[in-house]
């Protein structure tokens, strides 16, 4: 009774420096979007609010919190709040398999440094991301308002059509790795093996799933603001539309962590062993749960360097980019790794059809270009 | 059992010889697909087996319904000739894939000893059938058949599952042999009381794709919606697959359990014999009453499930190919003759249309009265013999009302049929020589010689099932 | 906490939700409720150790075929053509029969002899992901393969009668 007492505690410990973490980094996100805008614009960006604007995400909720909560007339009360509670909800909960670090002994106890570790780790992460858009929806329909009902449509056929791909390219991970079990997938790329070179063509077509399904530029036609005013979230104000404004950096964060998770290592880093021997297992797992943040700001920084960049979409560019271009490639992606996995030599199958596919398309691209031209 | 295989991967080829080759050129080498099929269903003769893992079974029984499903699939690519011509049907590779694929599902459904089997083969021949009922894209009732059929026939596909779950729950085994082993060990009155329920349960499923009486509402309208040569594939492929299925269940597994579903069996086929003959009557459609026709044929073949013997096996299969025969020729005459008189006259399907057919078409006018005369069931065709085998063979087991009742309906199809040939022969009605491409003729003198070489020698055939 | 006590909860709820999604007026309700029907039965599956059961069906049910359902009805403004209801007669007849089925299921319910639960037999790890595709790749590999057919029946339908044909008119 007294083990489960301790787990229980541990569990608790960690779930909650997970969501504080996790809360505190979506926080500091809208700051570092503000400021990273700024910076790719030539302009100086929030700066009043402590020095260097750093109290900016304070000042930010305590506005959000102060403005009128307004509910419109003829919309559905309880699903109107629901809605963002449902975003919200969803956005937290794709944290608990994600594995932060490495085991840490106290006291002769050894705990994970991971929520829960069920050994279907990563259907948990898809379900919960495939869950993301009820949020959206419910929220858009109960607006009673037709710019929220099609942003929140557009959101849902959006993220069913990216799920498909993105679930093929899990698949490759799944092939490699043999297991479903967030935790084996990063051991298994323990000492640099990291899936990212076994997979690059599975990581591409992730991360621009990914970027899909957080509804982020080039992707956000559920709130594109040149069409629909505001999208899903036109009639919400106060906090919440907080929540799902907060939401979105949420799942930008999380789907970070799973990409590092998925692809980069997890809390693998250069040099563990070095720190092991130096400092003691423990040191060595905090400084995996650094590393694993630090690479998922790094994804957060790639999602705003990307929104600063690129235009959206429009809406049948992206229906087509996603049915005949993403979904073709990861079924070729897996066929691939199948193939290297047949023969035994995934590094060089992988990259060899990395190679094949891009000579194909360069090729494909020529003939069509001459005969345009003749 | 590499039957289905091949018909799977002929399918998907189909689909792709669609992009390259002409549409006569698809539908002649999908002929060959079917011929190639049956061949390979022929190897497995006399080889009694379970293939994949017990779930499979051939046995000449089941070869003989396989090769009768394949035959009236064979017809009815034959006479598919609107493919060629108008533009509604544009993509003939796709229709002929489905077809083979539904194919694969109605094999799967004469043979099979696992209840999924039965479940995944009964759902690929149905949501086949759902969507041909619906090609006819820009024809209101076409679509209005497809709905219905797709919402009636999943409610039922549920009744099915219930069925299949509480006979499992009841059995603790999906195998039908293992099924048949534990009912016939075990007491009736041992057994979980839900098990009936479950037996009846799987029969009103199953009964509806058969579409007998209580559960045919959906049979007219749907047979007349659907495009005519998809009506020809339903009333002859999807009756003698879930036919064979009820059959095999019935009679095979849940034969120990006759209490509990032989009132109820006998009440169905005989209200489906009334109902079907007695609304055939007062149609004016032909489609419509063929539609009725094949709803009181139901009843004729309901009435044989109820026994074991090696005899009643062979007078089923009789009757299937004699059915399946006379089905597919009078469904070839009605697509011609509908599409000469559909730019003539407002109903082009009714009885009326075929006035005059004998005077510059005699030869379509003697194949369709043939076909009238097997469904009717007079001598010397094959019609006859099917329905004297059926009728002697379940008198034999001392089933004597419902038997007297049958005849005396085969006495009211009679009007109703010759009510075809009158119109073809004795009316006087304007119709000019009908143009019939070379296939189709062929497909249909070989189906007439069938019908009476079958009339005429019935022990050929009857020897070998 | 007993285990059964758990499984008594979220039967009833699974049957309050179900319930409730034919009670429901706005079928956008009925909806959700039938999302939250699959919940309860992925609950379920958590009881039986069927983890990945579990996941799959919520993966596929409630955010995939949920999500299309909620889609095509806020699609269609359901408010301004409900159908008619049904007359008095169909109503009461339909109450008969479901009302004939209920009682013959409840009889059967008293008067059971339902098999004792094999709870020594239960292995809890039947519900794993290894032993589940061993399963199905094993001894389930033809309806495994068949289902496959009947999903690409399924598709090619679906395009055979989506797709516009040359010179058809918009309806």
């Amino acid at each position: 009774m007294e083990l489960i007492t301790t787990v229980f505690i541990a569990k608790a410990i960690i779930v909650g420096v997970v969501f504080a973490i996790t809360l505190g980094v979506a926080a500091y996100s809208t700051y570092f979007e503000r400021k990273i805008a700024a910076f790719m614009q030539d302009r100086i960006g929030p700066d009043r609010a402590g020095p260097f604007g750093i109290l900016q995400p304070l000042a930010d909720a305590v506005k959000m919190f102060m403005k009128e909560d307004f509910i419109p007339a003829n919309s559905n009360k309880w699903l109107f709040i629901a809605g963002p509670c449902l975003s919200m909800l969803t956005a937290l909960m794709t944290s608990a398999v994600v594995p932060f670090g490495d085991s840490v002994t106290i006291g002769g106890a050894t705990f994970d440094l991971q929520g829960i570790d069920v050994n279907i780790g990563i259907l948990w992460v898809f379900g919960i991301v495939s869950l993301g858009v009820y949020g959206i929806m419910i929220g858009g329909w109960a607006s009673n308002n037709k710019f929220a009902l099609l942003g929140a449509i557009r959101a849902a056929s959006q993220n069913i059509s990216y799920e498909l791909a993105m679930g093929m390219a899990i698949i490759t991970i799944l092939m490699i790795t043999g297991s479903l079990s967030t935790k084996e997938i990063v051991e298994v790329q323990q000492n640099g093996h990291w899936n990212i070179f076994y997979q690059p063509l599975g990581f591409i077509i992730f991360i621009i799933c990914a970027f899909a399904e957080c509804n982020r530029t080039p992707f956000d036609l559920p709130e594109c603001e040149t069409e629909l005013i505001g999208g899903y979230h036109t009639e919400y104000s106060s906090m919440k539309l907080g929540f799902y404004l907060f939401a979105e950096y949420i799942n930008m964060f999380i789907s970070g962590a799973v990409m590092a998770t998925l692809y980069f290592g997890g809390y693998d880093y250069p040099g563990v062993d070095f720190v092991t021997q130096q400092f003691g297992s423990n040191v060595a797992s905090f400084v995996g749960v650094g590393a694993l943040i630090g690479k998922s700001l790094g994804f957060v920084f790639v999602f705003m360097w990307v929104r600063w960049t690129i235009p959206r979409f429009r809406y049948d560019q992206l229906m087509n980019l996603g049915w005949t271009g993403l979904i073709p490639l990861a079924m070729y992606n897996v066929v691939v790794t199948g193939f290297g996995i047949l023969v035994g030599k995934p590094f060089m199958v992988s990259i060899a059809g990395l190679v094949l596919l891009i000579a194909a398309l360069f090729v494909y691209d020529q003939l069509l270009v001459k005969k345009k031209i003749a | 059992m590499t039957a289905i295989i091949a018909l799977s991967l002929f399918g998907i080829s189909n689909l792709f010889l669609g992009f390259w080759f002409p549409r006569k050129t698809i539908q002649l080498v999908t002929l060959l697909f079917l011929v190639v099929s049956m061949a390979l269903t022929v190897s497995d003769w006399n080889h009694e087996l379970l293939w994949f893992g017990n779930m499979f079974r051939t046995t000449n029984t089941s070869i003989n319904f396989s090769l009768i499903i394949q035959l009236a699939a064979f017809f009815v690519v034959a006479f598919s000739k609107a493919f060629g011509q108008d533009d509604e049907h544009t993509h003939p590779a796709e229709y002929y894939a489905i077809m083979l694929f539904s194919v694969v599902g109605a094999i799967l459904m004469v043979s099979f000893d696992h209840m999924i089997v039965l479940f995944v083969g009964l759902e690929i021949l149905s949501v086949a059938m759902y969507v041909l009922t619906g090609s006819d894209k820009r024809n209101l009732r076409s679509n209005e058949a497809a709905i219905k059929y797709f919402l009636m026939g999943s409610f039922t596909t549920g009744f099915l599952l219930f069925g299949i779950t509480l006979v499992y729950g009841a059995t603790r085994s999906f195998y039908i042999s293992n099924i048949g082993t534990i009912l016939t060990t075990t007491a009736p009155e041992s057994m979980p009381s839900f098990l009936f329920i479950g037996v009846l349960l799987i029969i009103v499923g199953l009964l509806f794709k058969v579409s007998a009486a209580p559960f045919h509402f959906w049979t007219p309208d749907v047979y007349e919606g659907a495009p005519t040569i998809f009506t020809m594939f339903m009333s002859t492929i999807v009756k003698t697959a879930s036919f064979a299925a009820l059959f095999q269940l019935v009679s095979g597994i849940f034969g120990s359990l006759y209490t509990v579903w032989v009132l109820p069996v006998y009440f169905i086929s005989m209200l489906t014999l009334v109902v079907g003959n007695i609304s055939a009557v007062y149609q004016q459609s032909v489609k419509r009453m063929l539609a009725f026709s094949s709803i009181s044929h139901a009843g004729y073949l309901i009435l044989t499930v109820s026994s074991k013997q090696i005899s009643t096996t062979s007078s089923i299969l009789y009757y299937s190919l004699s059915y399946t025969l006379a089905t597919v020729v009078a469904f070839a005459v009605l697509i011609l003759v509908s599409e000469y008189q559909s730019a003539r006259v407002e109903k082009p399907e009714n009885f009326s249309s075929f006035e005059g057919l004998a005077k510059n078409n005699p030869g379509l006018a003697l194949c369709f009265s043939i076909s009238m005369l097997s469904l009717a069931g007079i001598p010397l065709t094959a019609g006859f013999w099917g329905k004297f085998f059926i009728f002697s063979d379940t008198f034999s087991r001392n089933i004597i009302y419902p038997v007297i009742l049958a005849i005396l309906m085969s006495a009211v199809g009679i009007y109703y049929y010759f009510k075809g040939i009158i119109a073809v022969y004795l009316k006087a009605g304007e119709i000019e020589k009908i143009e019939v491409p070379t296939l189709f003729k062929m497909a249909l003198w070989a189906c007439t010689l069938g019908t009476i070489i079958l009339g005429i020698y019935p022990s050929l055939v009857k020897s070998v099932f | 906490m007993e285990i059964s006590n758990i499984w008594y909860f979220l039967s009833a709820l699974t049957l309050l939700s179900a319930l409730m999604v034919i009670m429901s007026k706005n079928p956008i309700h009925s909806v959700l409720y039938l999302v939250f029907t699959f919940f309860c039965i992925s609950a379920h599956y958590v009881l039986l150790n069927a983890q990945f059961l579990m996941a799959v069906n919520i993966i596929v049910y409630a955010g995939a075929i949920m999500v299309l359902f909620l889609f095509v009805i806020m699609m269609f403004d359901l408010k301004k053509n409900i159908p008619e209801s049904k007359s008095s007669l169909t109503k009461l007849a339909g109450s008969v029969v479901a009302g004939t089925l209920l009682v013959i299921l409840i009889a059967i319910v008293r008067k059971n002899n339902i098999p004792a639960p094999l709870g020594d037999k239960f292995n809890s790890q039947t519900g794993m992901v290894e032993n589940l595709g061993q399963v199905l790749y094993g001894e389930f590999l033809l309806p495994f393969e068949l289902v496959s057919i009947l999903f690409f029946v399924a598709m090619v339908g679906a395009v055979l009668l989506g797709k516009r044909e040359a010179g058809e008119r918009n309806f």
